[in-house]
């Protein structure tokens, strides 16, 4: 049992920001400005939220500058891409190159290799869940985990309900289906846009900070890894659709947390190591393939 | 109105990061220009003495992947330049290799710079020795004859027959393999005496269910890594065959230098398997791992720079490579004109104050058991003497030399 709480418990370590990152970046999807740059936005806010918690001793500041430094960001990318209407990938790129030079040049000022925080232990903001915890499965998923992790479990619902039951995510998703029809209907379309951003860069911002202060209260440059790019996979598994993209990242954190508990165990550890990505790309043929056969109509968001 | 103001914020934004971007990417850093005033008397007075002139000297770096702002594997040999330049007064640059400025290429265009001592702490010589690399065929040590090349971690400068291929560079090794076997024998001392050493504050596996399991994290797989896992089997096996007792070994060599996430999951699998010591052996990553040591209460072992401190009880010690000081000490002998009869191989050993273990101070003040903690440091210390003496021979992959499992009984590699 012990063997399966400990993936389990890796799987929502790994999964936690990622889903934050899908349910944020869906937004952008669903209003047809793609947003790869979920994963420098990530990034900044693992870098931010480490920074100001090592300037300030603040908890609270901390999860501000995230999320405020990420938004700034977002700024920038809706005002290229929405504004300006410059290509979103090459905006995209741009930011996620820019954030490690940005760390790294100011944590060469600073002279450290890795931002850590001393005063703050990751231990102190746990949730622990009496009686639950030592339920086996359901303990690892429920228990022992910081804030943001329970926050992008009520993400799943707050953005179903914000894209399905509200005015706003009817407008997004209109805008992203047809601009043209949006704009003669009076809809601000580039008003709708630049929100489903921010919203990602939002969410982004949480994930970051998850990433680096609530689980290892430190920051080394490039420490999401990747993780932003499964993040746009799932995105695109799921076509844009909460639930969906929520079970494909679930997967893949799953396919991760196995893989990494078994490399122990056998000596190709490193093709171990490459079967999540493997996986993720047979995953993305068949969803697309299955998608395809059921779709009625053509184009990318046909549903 | 507001909005064009918005828009030039943003762009007034965009550019100040450009900025900052352009500042950390570009792969040079200009001399202290105080060095250059200091040059003028410095190097008066060395004049007399020294067949090199340190106004003469032109000291080049090039850094490893990992930039010169590490953890210490860089910053020891980048704050040992600064050291001798600010006494001697002589010129340098640090240059770090990027996607667009190989190795190769870097320290090519330092030679032709007229940098004339060039270190290299990145792990690639083929420009340098073989001439395979970006800057055409003639090997660059050939190109630059009167230029010394200082490098790192292997030897590549030889022959077949094994005879030194170029006068002018010098291979720098650290016997870490040395090192290791001191942190493996620390390691399994400490955990046999766990209960009277760290009887609280601790969630260590008992010894006999499962706990007499050891894990290595390296950041690739390269001799450079393996060199430090051997002889940390071999000090694991000693201590093992004293108390006549099997551990299980657990390595992986694809944790890289970035994902210190990643570390911690793979520190956290390690103890969850019944690790008690995780040596961490991967840059970066290796914060992730100590951070994960202190969450799940058992011990790692650190690598480069003496890191005892940033969890302390929770790292048991660090295998030094300070690099600073073969780096200074080749400056020196640039200076005073000694280098032309040093050998072209230099090792660094446990005798020199480049590698070994740390002084063990954070964990002496963590021990409850004093005596039975001086008497292991004891122990340890007789193993370095003999190490240092030769009669405890350790395996040292990065010269080449095999490891053969069967050494090792007491030791089972998962």
């Amino acid at each position: 049992m012990g063997v399966i709480n400990s993936i389990v418990y890796e799987t929502v370590v790994y999964l936690g920001p990622v889903l934050l990152c899908v349910l944020g970046g869906l937004f952008a999807y669903k209003a047809n400005v793609l947003n790869i740059a979920l994963e420098g936005m990530m990034l900044m806010g693992a870098f931010m939220s480490v920074l100001t918690a090592f300037k300030t001793e603040s908890l609270g500041l901390s999860y501000l500058m995230a999320v405020v430094s990420t938004m700034a960001l977002g700024l920038v990318f809706s005002f290229f891409s929405v504004k300006m209407k410059g290509n979103v990938i090459v905006i995209g790129l741009a930011i996620n190159m820019l954030v490690p030079a940005i760390a790294g040049f100011v944590m060469k000022v600073m002279a450290l290799p890795t931002i850590t925080l001393s005063w703050f232990s990751p231990r102190s903001i746990q949730v622990n869940i009496p009686i639950i915890k030592d339920i086996p499965v359901i303990g690892p998923i429920l228990s022992g985990h910081p804030p943001l992790t329970y926050i992008s479990y009520l993400m799943i619902i707050i953005a179903a309900v914000i894209l399905y039951k509200t005015r706003f995510g009817v407008y997004v998703r209109v805008t992203g289906e047809n601009e043209e029809a949006a704009i003669s209907l009076g809809l601000k379309t580039n008003w709708y846009k630049t929100a489903a951003i921010l919203i990602g860069a939002l969410c982004c911002g949480l994930a970051g900070a998850n990433i680096s202060m609530e689980r290892l209260s430190l920051f080394t440059n490039n420490m999401t890894a990747s993780r932003g790019f499964i993040a746009i996979a799932a995105i695109y598994c799921g076509r844009g659709k909460p639930i969906p993209c929520t079970l494909y990242t679930i997967l893949f954190a799953i396919i991760n947390a196995v893989a990494e508990y078994f490399s122990l165990q056998v000596s190709a550890s490193l093709l171990l190591k490459a079967v999540p990505y493997f996986a993720m790309v047979a995953v993305l043929s068949i969803a697309s393939a299955i998608n395809r056969r059921n779709a009625s109509d053509r184009g990318a968001f046909a549903d | 109105m507001k909005k064009k103001l918005v828009a030039v914020l943003l762009t007034g934004a965009m550019a100040v990061s450009m900025v900052a971007c352009g500042s950390s990417a570009p792969a040079e850093k200009p001399a202290d220009a105080p060095a250059e005033e200091a040059s003028a008397e410095e190097g008066e007075a060395a004049e007399e003495t020294a067949p090199v002139e340190a106004s003469d000297l032109k000291v080049g770096f090039v850094t490893s992947a990992a930039g010169a702002n590490d953890t210490g594997y860089n910053k020891s040999a980048v704050d040992a330049i600064k050291e001798a330049a600010d006494e001697y007064g002589f010129e340098y640059r640090v240059v770090e290799p990027s996607s667009s400025l190989t190795v190769g290429q870097a320290i090519e265009g330092l030679a032709e710079d007229g940098f004339n001592l060039i270190f290299n702490l990145e792990y690639d010589f083929a420009a340098l020795i073989d001439g395979t690399g970006a800057t055409g065929n003639t090997p660059i040590a050939e190109q630059y004859p009167d230029t010394t090349f200082v490098i790192y971690n292997d030897n590549p400068n030889v022959n077949e027959d094994g005879s030194t291929k170029y006068s002018n560079v010098y291979s720098v090794m650290f016997n870490v393999n040395e090192s290791s076997y001191l942190a493996g024998y620390l390691a399994v001392q400490t955990l046999e005496n766990m209960d009277t050493l760290l009887p609280e504050g601790y969630k260590f596996q008992a010894l006999d269910n499962g706990g007499r399991a050891i894990g290595f994290v390296g950041g690739t797989e390269s001799a450079g890594i393996r060199v430090y896992s051997y002889g940390y089997m071999e000090g694991i096996e000693a201590a093992a065959a004293e108390y006549d007792v099997t551990y299980d070994y657990y390595p992986t060599f694809d944790a890289g230098f970035v994902d210190s996430a990643a570390g911690n999951t793979t520190a956290g699998n390690m103890y969850q398997n019944g690790c008690n010591v995780v040596f961490a052996d991967c840059g970066n990553v290796g914060d992730g791992i100590t951070e994960r040591a202190e969450a799940d209460g058992r011990l790692a072992i650190q690598t480069d720079a003496d890191l005892d401190a940033t969890h302390p009880g929770f790292i048991l010690t660090s295998v030094l490579k300070i690099t600073g000081s073969p780096t200074r000490a080749i400056i020196d002998a640039k200076v005073d004109g000694s280098l032309s009869s040093m050998d072209n191989l230099l090792n660094y050993g446990l005798d020199s104050n480049a590698t070994g273990i740390t002084d063990l101070a954070t964990m002496t003040a963590t021990v409850a058991d004093a005596d039975v903690w001086a008497e292991i440091v004891e122990k340890v210390n007789d193993k370095a003497a003999k190490i240092a003496s030769g009669e405890i021979v350790v395996t040292n992959a990065q010269v080449g030399d095999t490891f053969d499992p069967a050494t090792c009984p007491h030791v089972v590699e998962k």
